[in-house]
């Protein structure tokens, strides 16, 4: 350092009269930082929830009921499928045990909230402490090993825990009266904000992770483990970081689901099973395994197409197997054509749209012939 | 049992000894940082003064001048635009035949026209401006003692604003100097007594190196089985040499190079180096992932350039265990985050800028040729400050030019970075040509170690490659 380089960046700045120019640009720049545009997204989920209250005082249905619920619990899918784009996408690892995760975060907040009476926060922290804990466990014994054989340990230790709660025959059933959060009472409708702001929360460590040293790493060990190893990246603590990440996703996830539907028994419930896991899988390779907007667009595919949009089709009403069809053949197309899922479309589509406007450019300005 | 519990304390002693460097290079980076953005803060005040006076020597007429310019561009801009358009056409019709000179005509004589249209309306547009110019100027009449006054002004200010720049940055810098040093001698102190306590527990396990040796390999043995890969095989590595490993396909040249770098665990025998505090350590105490801390970089026989990120990211990858920063400061992007990311793709871009691949830096790596897929890997083994670059057939799939330029460049690498070079090659002029001592194998058994000339003149190294002659 040297002062000579501080001296050079005087009158090295644009000048006033530039910069007027030059706020529409700032907007723009804005605009593309990954915080703001969650934030954006955040607003526009808070304000249907509000509008959907604003209509129930009124008593006129501005947006049905189903609707909003059937987008809360989208959105706590998507926290899942988040935590699994940051597997799949970034360390190349493919874990089946989702479902389980998410069933060790509902139930051990559950248990918490059941047996000890502590404050909700409490048991918010104990289910992820417990979820951290197993993550490390089995990542531990199952990580040195690598793709189908990591699914079927992971897919095997989702059965074992869905077993081993349909032992206990626990049915989580809580009231929502008694739950006080940050000293306020909460109802369905704080729930939902609470589980937006969460997934806001979850979505930018994402996408700071992603854009840091340490999602490179998780790069370079997908490609090439030699390469990343050689250059001082250890594969087991990626790996690790990775898949902890991932079932503390899962186990946040579980327990906003359990404070939004209230009531769920482990021996009914379609959530602890195989299904759910391979939903999420099917999600994030829709959408495509490394973008975060991708992810939220193929969750919305999965598991809010249908109950939020389609459900007044009769038809689909009738036949309820016919989403899942679609939703298969969709697989099908993305994995056969994009590989890299709806998020390539786009990224396609956005160069083909300014490959266009740039020939209109240039036909506009030179139309005669 | 011993054993476990040596290399366990040896690991500690290792990570304390990391922590510690990482401590202090963090709080030097953040003092630095502190000193820069503080000045910087000065200088966009200074800056933001600077500007007003500097509209304010302007007469009425130049800043109408500068209005009217913005006003007059997109003129100037359709017209550009439709020149090109005809430029295009015309190469267009010259590729195709003359039979179009017709249609070329009429379209140049159409284009013209709108050329002229456009000059006609940017003419009309321009006289509009003129009006409102006079209007302007009827009513900001200039007062040229204003101007002269702040045109001083100006100049006295930029003179201030140079001294107290200077003034500061020396007390600060100096201040934080200072803290840098007390804080480095604290470090400095626990540093000495951790490598004091690492090197107990190496003593008497071997014999030290030499100050000029880097590398050492004693009767290295590597089995895969009943297979013997390498056998009892010894050479050492001078400083600032390039040591060339030769010999016919499936030697066993690539299973010493991963020994080495700790890819396979040897069967037997001592790998010894000299670090980067000029410690003689064990490679064999090591885990793979952390010999590119102890100095010594590779690259790949197929190379393994990272194919889903750009040119520059590869490059950053290379500086992974670099970062001070940990992984809860990379989840919140904390400033030191951002700080220590600008220096080390500082560092990236130089290193790319003397590769000639400055060009390529946005590019991903999907696709690239492979000559230049090399280059990338060369740059990144360049990236982590190494001791000793180890190059696995860093001329296989290129071309003869190609060739003469890494042998140019790999000498650049040793005199310039200050480093010693392994390499493992089959084309032949160019291992002759660089290499200062050469170690010719054979079915992972050694024949001759000694200068190119010496190697070309050994019998054994004869037979190998061109087979005994039988009389």
């Amino acid at each position: 350092m040297t002062s000579t380089q501080f001296k050079s960046r005087l009158l090295c700045d644009k000048t006033p009269l530039e910069k007027e120019t030059e706020s529409i640009d700032s907007i723009k720049r804005a605009l593309k930082n990954p915080l703001s545009q969650y934030i954006i997204f955040g607003i526009i989920l808070i304000a249907l929830q509000a509008l959907s209250s604003l209509g129930d005082e009124l008593r006129i249905t501005i947006i049905k009921v189903s609707f909003m619920s059937a987008l809360g619990s989208t959105l706590i899918y998507s926290m899942v499928s988040i935590g699994f784009c940051l597997l799949l996408g970034y360390s190349g690892l493919a874990s089946l045990g989702t479902a389980g995760f998410i069933g060790i975060g509902a139930y051990c907040a559950f248990f918490c909230l059941q047996e000890w009476n502590v404050p909700y926060i409490v048991a918010i922290l104990f289910a992820l402490a417990v979820s951290i804990v197993i993550g490390v466990l089995v990542g531990f014994i199952s990580l040195r090993i690598e793709g189908i054989y990591l699914a079927i340990i992971t897919l095997g230790l989702a059965e074992i825990l869905r077993y081993a709660l349909q032992a206990i025959r626990a049915t989580i059933n809580i009231n929502l009266k008694n739950i006080v959060l940050f000293g306020t009472k909460i109802d369905k409708t704080t729930v939902y904000y609470l589980i937006v702001i969460v997934l806001l929360i979850l979505m930018w460590i994402t996408s700071n992770m992603i854009n840091s040293p340490t999602g490179r790493a998780m790069l370079a060990m997908k490609n090439s483990t030699s390469a990343a190893q050689a250059y001082g990246i250890s594969l087991m603590k990626y790996r690790l970081l990775a898949f902890v990440l991932s079932t503390c996703y899962a186990a946040l996830a579980g327990v906003m689901y359990m404070m939004y539907l209230r009531s769920v028994s482990t021996s009914m419930s379609t959530l602890f099973k195989l299904a759910t896991s391979l939903n999420i899988l099917g999600a994030v390779i829709i959408g495509g395994a490394k973008s975060i907007w991708g992810v939220l667009a193929g969750t919305f595919i999965m598991y809010g197409l249908s109950p939020m949009f389609l459900s007044d089709v009769k038809f689909l009403t009738e036949n309820p197997t016919f989403i899942t069809l679609f939703t298969g053949f969709l697989i099908i197309l993305v994995v056969m054509f994009y590989p890299g899922g709806l998020a390539q479309l786009v990224q396609l589509g956005k160069i083909k749209i300014s490959a266009f406007i740039k020939k209109a450019k240039e036909k506009k300005y030179g139309k005669s012939i | 049992m011993a054993k476990v519990f040596k290399s366990l304390l040896l690991g500690i002693c290792d990570k304390t000894i990391m922590r510690l460097k990482n401590s202090s290079r963090k709080y030097e980076i953040l003092q630095n940082h502190r000193v820069e953005s503080s000045l910087s803060r000065q200088v966009k005040k200074n800056n933001a003064q600077l500007y007003k006076l500097l509209v304010a020597t302007n007469t009425a007429e130049q800043i109408f001048d500068i209005k009217m310019y913005k006003a007059i561009k997109q003129y100037d801009l359709s017209a550009h635009w439709t020149q090109r358009a005809v430029n295009t056409k015309y190469a267009n019709v010259c590729f195709s035949s003359s039979d179009n000179i017709d249609v070329l005509n009429t379209a140049k004589r159409l284009h013209a026209e709108q050329i002229n249209e456009i000059a006609k309306k940017r003419a009309i547009y321009v006289e509009k401006w003129n009006q409102r110019k006079q209007a302007y100027l009827a009513t900001h009449i200039d007062n040229q003692t204003v101007i002269d006054k702040s045109k001083q002004d100006f100049e006295q200010l930029l003179q201030n604003a140079c001294g107290e720049i200077d003034a500061q940055f020396e007390t600060k810098y100096a201040v934080a100097q200072d803290k840098i040093k007390v804080h480095q001698s604290i470090t400095d102190r626990k540093l000495a007594s951790a490598l004091e306590r690492k090197n107990k527990l190496l003593r008497n396990e071997f014999q030290p190196l030499s100050e000029d040796t880097v590398l050492s390999v004693k009767d290295l043995c590597m089995y895969f089985g009943g297979l013997h890969a390498v056998e009892k095989l010894s050479f050492d590595v001078k400083k600032g040499e390039i040591f060339g490993l030769i010999g016919p396909n499936g030697a066993g040249k690539t299973t010493v190079f991963n020994c080495i770098t700790q890819f396979y665990k040897p069967t037997s025998g001592q790998l010894l180096f000299n670090d980067k505090q000029n410690q003689t350590i064990k490679l064999t105490d090591y885990a793979v992932h952390d010999i590119v801390l102890q100095g010594i970089s590779r690259t790949f026989q197929n190379v393994e350039v990272i194919k889903e990120i750009s040119v520059l990211e590869n490059l950053l990858i290379a500086a992974t265990r670099f970062y001070t920063s940990s992984i809860l400061e990379h989840a919140l992007h904390l400033p030191i985050l951002r700080i220590e990311e600008k220096l080390i793709k500082d560092r990236a871009l130089n290193l790319l800028e003397l590769m000639g691949l400055s060009t390529y830096k946005d590019w991903y790596a999907y696709g690239l040729p492979y000559g230049i897929l090399k280059k990338i890997e060369i740059a990144r083994a360049l990236m982590v400050q190494p001791k000793l670059i180890i190059l696995d057939e860093p001329a296989a799939g290129l071309n003869d030019t190609e060739t003469a330029e890494l042998a140019k460049l790999i000498k650049r690498i040793r005199d310039e970075f200050n480093c010693t070079i392994l390499l493992v090659e089959h084309d032949m002029s160019l291992v002759m040509s660089v290499c200062d001592r050469i170690c010719a194998i054979s079915f992972g058994k050694e024949l001759a170690t000694g200068t190119p000339k010496q190697i070309q003149a050994d019998k054994s190294v004869q037979e190998a490659y061109l087979g005994v002659v039988e009389e």
